[in-house]
């Protein structure tokens, strides 16, 4: 058993435990909190995945700034925490828990029958160079020129949006 | 990539460019007229139409822009602009043009001047979305135009917010939105993991070696269709539909029905047609690749489409929530010209978009001059109306006509030619649903003329007079309706024109 | 690095997606439905960073480089209109922001 792989599990385990706390736990803050810890964990994932710029960025962008915007409005509205999630309306939500497990069970059976480790064999020097910030940076300013305009425009257009929604009322 | 490149590419996407300028103009105006902001829609307006202008100059250009990937010695770009995509790029542009005109005629948007700079740089948005969306060859710009799109058209679902279903809208479009995005998303992660590409034009090439897995690509790409199917409002991805188009101001409905309907066709036919077909037929008919039947799941999704639509239509008495369930029967029709998989089923489809966009924005117009008196829509409401405002009523009834798919109104054309395309592709079964749904829809249409005309109108009936320009408006998209009814060749002409998708 | 097989990293992302898919389904808590929704696009992150390497291209991380940038400006103007909504109705609670059918 190697280091990578012990590694993985650890990660991967904080990482499918926390995300099933987020849908389970009825106060939203908890729900929030646990959310941050699956984002640390992907982070840990990503550098074993040899991919330090998207890890860093994971951590500044979505635990940092989204999650804080989150826990901001929660606080912010005070709402009550839903008295028990499996209370109301309880066999619709069953049966979607059902589907949920059905649709999980086919889709790992796609990807396993899909054998993508067949044709994608990891290259260790190859991926270390696709993961650093000299790359990414490069293929964003000329490669993905276009794209990188449209995300600026995309952030104007939520800016302008979050501004006149967010104002009091007008008259 | 080199600099002559850059040149080239930017030579191409001029359009892009000045509707980029025009909404950071409009932005910086908002700020410095912020005492009278009457000059804001003409700053607007002029904007769309200096657009068009280079819109319609990029008839002589074709090529893809932005070329990044290169495999096998040949290139290919993140853009591709031709033809059909200039077509899409005119819908949006005309499309746009008159909902800045109907804006100014809207009491709704009228009583939120301190605002209107905001609202008209969020229209913009969503044009720039459309815009890449249509030329986009790429799944990441695919995806970034497309949430360009969605996110303006959140806000501005809930922008009036003067009664609370406005921001109800709002947050359910968003959610449904945000969930069919990320379904997206995890498709387009998985057809990146089997092909290692992004771009469609390489993921072509790579799909048809048989080392895929077929039934993972079929998996993903279902789940890519469930993000454009959104867009479209086809079944089972509908249910947003009614709510938002009877929640938002008329204007931003309008909007949507018809320009955002358009970007999603037009995102639709390039995805199946650079990334399915492997090559044409002499006659026009597209071959797929062997990945699964998608003809199949096409009928089955278009006819689902069409009859909840029609079926749903029946029972609703708001007009607003009633021509909601009309465009998703209308968008159900359209499919049916994909469906096909030809080059004359392509043609149908743009001869039914032009009429679709002047008959659909010109009963929203209608809808919205009366409103703006009677401030309702209620079908009840209309009693009586056919006698005291008779230019209103006929050109509804007008619409309404050419929208059920009678003759001599354009409407027919549209409809004639898709089933003429099915029958030779020998689909009979299928036209016959469709005609089916269309005798349906007649009953709830003409249940607006039965109120506005067989009911007296009583002494409370409202007379609705509209203003030179409205009416001047009006007739500008009831009078094609007419002409297009009888004298067609023009229009099927520039659609024959208009059916170039660059490929391979 | 990269000795353990890619599937490991699919099943775990497939997990996370399908459980951000029942959490939008069984809460009714309008920020806690958007939060699934993150959880959602994180799966799909970490699926796109797991071919990336594998591959050995950075497309698929500068795609997530956007999906974070989407993901960021979707949760401004989604908190936006929950707020919104907070100032008319006093709750976030999706079943009785109501006045349409779901």
């Amino acid at each position: 058993m190697n280091i990578e792989l012990i590694l993985f599990i650890i990660l991967a385990t904080i990482a499918a435990v926390t995300s099933i706390l987020v849908i389970t736990r009825s106060n939203a803050v908890i729900s929030a909190v646990f959310l941050v810890l699956n984002f640390f964990a992907l982070a840990g994932l990503y550098l074993l995945l040899n991919a330090q710029f998207i890890s860093v960025v994971q951590i500044i962008v979505y635990a940092g700034a989204i999650m804080v915007l989150f826990l901001f409005v929660i606080m912010l509205l005070r709402t009550d925490g839903e008295p028990r999630i499996f209370s109301d309306k309880r066999y619709i939500k069953y049966f979607a828990l059902l589907i949920s497990i059905f649709v999980f069970i086919q889709v790992s059976y796609l990807l396993l029958i899909g054998s993508p480790s067949k044709s994608v064999t990891g290259n260790q020097s190859a991926s270390i160079n696709s993961g650093t910030i000299e790359t990414i940076g490069k293929e964003l300013y000329t490669n993905y020129i276009i794209p990188f305009e449209v995300a600026g425009f995309l952030l104007l257009a939520a800016t302008i949006g979050a501004i006149i929604l967010a104002k009091k009322k007008f008259e | 990539m080199e600099l002559a490149n850059l040149y080239q590419s930017i030579n191409l996407i001029i359009p892009e460019i000045v509707l980029s300028i025009a909404l950071i103009v409009l932005v910086i105006a908002d700020l410095i007229f912020h005492t009278n902001k009457k000059i804001i829609p003409f700053i607007a307006g002029t904007g769309i139409l200096v657009t068009a202008i280079f819109v319609i100059n990029q008839f002589n250009y074709i090529g893809f822009a932005f070329s990044t990937a290169t495999h096998t010695a040949r290139s290919f770009g993140m853009l591709a602009v031709d033809s059909f995509g200039v077509f899409f790029k005119l819908i949006v542009i005309v499309s746009s043009f008159i909902i800045v005109l109907l804006s100014l005629a809207s009491d709704e948007i009228q009583k939120t001047t301190d605002r209107i700079g905001e609202y008209y740089a969020l229209i913009y948005g969503m044009i720039l979305g459309m815009f890449f969306m249509i030329t986009a060859t790429d799944l990441i710009l695919i995806y970034l135009s497309l949430e360009l799109l969605s996110l303006s058209s959140y806000v501005l679902a809930g922008f009036t917010k003067l009664r609370d279903r406005n921001s109800e809208a709002s947050l359910k479009y968003l959610l449904y939105g945000a969930v069919s995005s990320g379904l997206m998303l995890f498709g387009i992660s998985l057809v990146y993991g089997l092909t290692g590409s992004t771009n469609l034009y390489i993921i072509n090439t790579l799909i048809q070696n048989p080392h895929i897995n077929l039934f993972t690509l079929s998996f993903a790409t279902i789940l890519i269709f469930a993000g454009i199917g959104y867009k479209i409002s086809s079944a089972p991805f509908h249910f947003w539909t009614p709510d938002v188009y009877e929640g938002a101001p008329i204007t931003i409905t309008a909007f949507l029905s018809v320009a955002s309907k358009a970007a999603g066709f037009a995102l639709l036919i390039r995805f199946v047609k650079t990334v399915f077909v492997s090559y044409e037929t002499n006659e026009g008919f597209w071959s797929l690749i062997e990945v699964f039947d998608w003809q199949s799941i096409l009928v089955v999704i278009s006819i689902l489409t069409m009859t909840l639509g029609n079926f749903s239509a029946l029972w609703q008495n708001n007009l607003k929530r009633m021509l909601a369930y009309s465009s998703i029967a209308h968008a159900g029709y359209m499919l049916l010209g994909l469906v096909v998989l030809s080059n004359q089923g392509l043609i149908a489809i743009l001869i039914y978009f032009m009429i679709y966009l002047l008959m659909n924005l010109g009963a929203f117009l209608v809808v919205m001059l009366i409103a703006n008196k009677i401030n309702s829509e209620e079908i009840d409401d209309y009693n009586g109306l056919g006698f005291t405002s008779p230019l209103l009523s006929v050109s509804l009834a007008i619409f309404l006509i050419s929208l059920t798919g009678l003759p001599p109104t354009a409407g027919f054309i549209g409809k004639l030619y898709l089933f003429i395309a099915l029958v030779d592709a020998k689909m009979i079964a299928v036209a016959i649903i469709a005609l089916l749904n269309s005798v349906v829809s007649l009953y709830y249409y003409v249940r607006v003329l039965k109120h506005m005309y067989l009911v007296k109108a009583t002494a409370s009936t409202p007379s609705i007079i509209p203003s030179t320009s409205n009416a001047i408006l009006l007739l500008v998209l009831v009078v094609p309706v007419l002409i297009f009814g009888v004298y067609f060749q023009p229009l099927v002409e520039f659609a024959k024109d208009c059916i170039v998708i660059l490929g391979i | 690095m990269l000795s353990i097989p890619i599937e490991y990293y699919l099943i775990l992302s497939a997990f996370m997606f399908i459980v951000g898919v029942t959490g939008v389904l069984i809460r009714r808590n309008a920020i806690v439905v958007f939060m699934c929704i993150e959880l959602m696009l994180n799966a799909a992150n970490l699926s796109l960073v797991a071919f990336s390497s594998y591959h050995g291209n950075p497309v698929g991380q500068i795609f997530v480089f956007f999906v974070m940038t989407v993901a960021a400006a979707e949760a401004t103007v989604g908190l936006a209109i929950i707020i919104a909504i907070f100032r008319n109705k006093l709750t976030v609670n999706v079943d009785e922001i109501n006045i349409f059918k779901w």
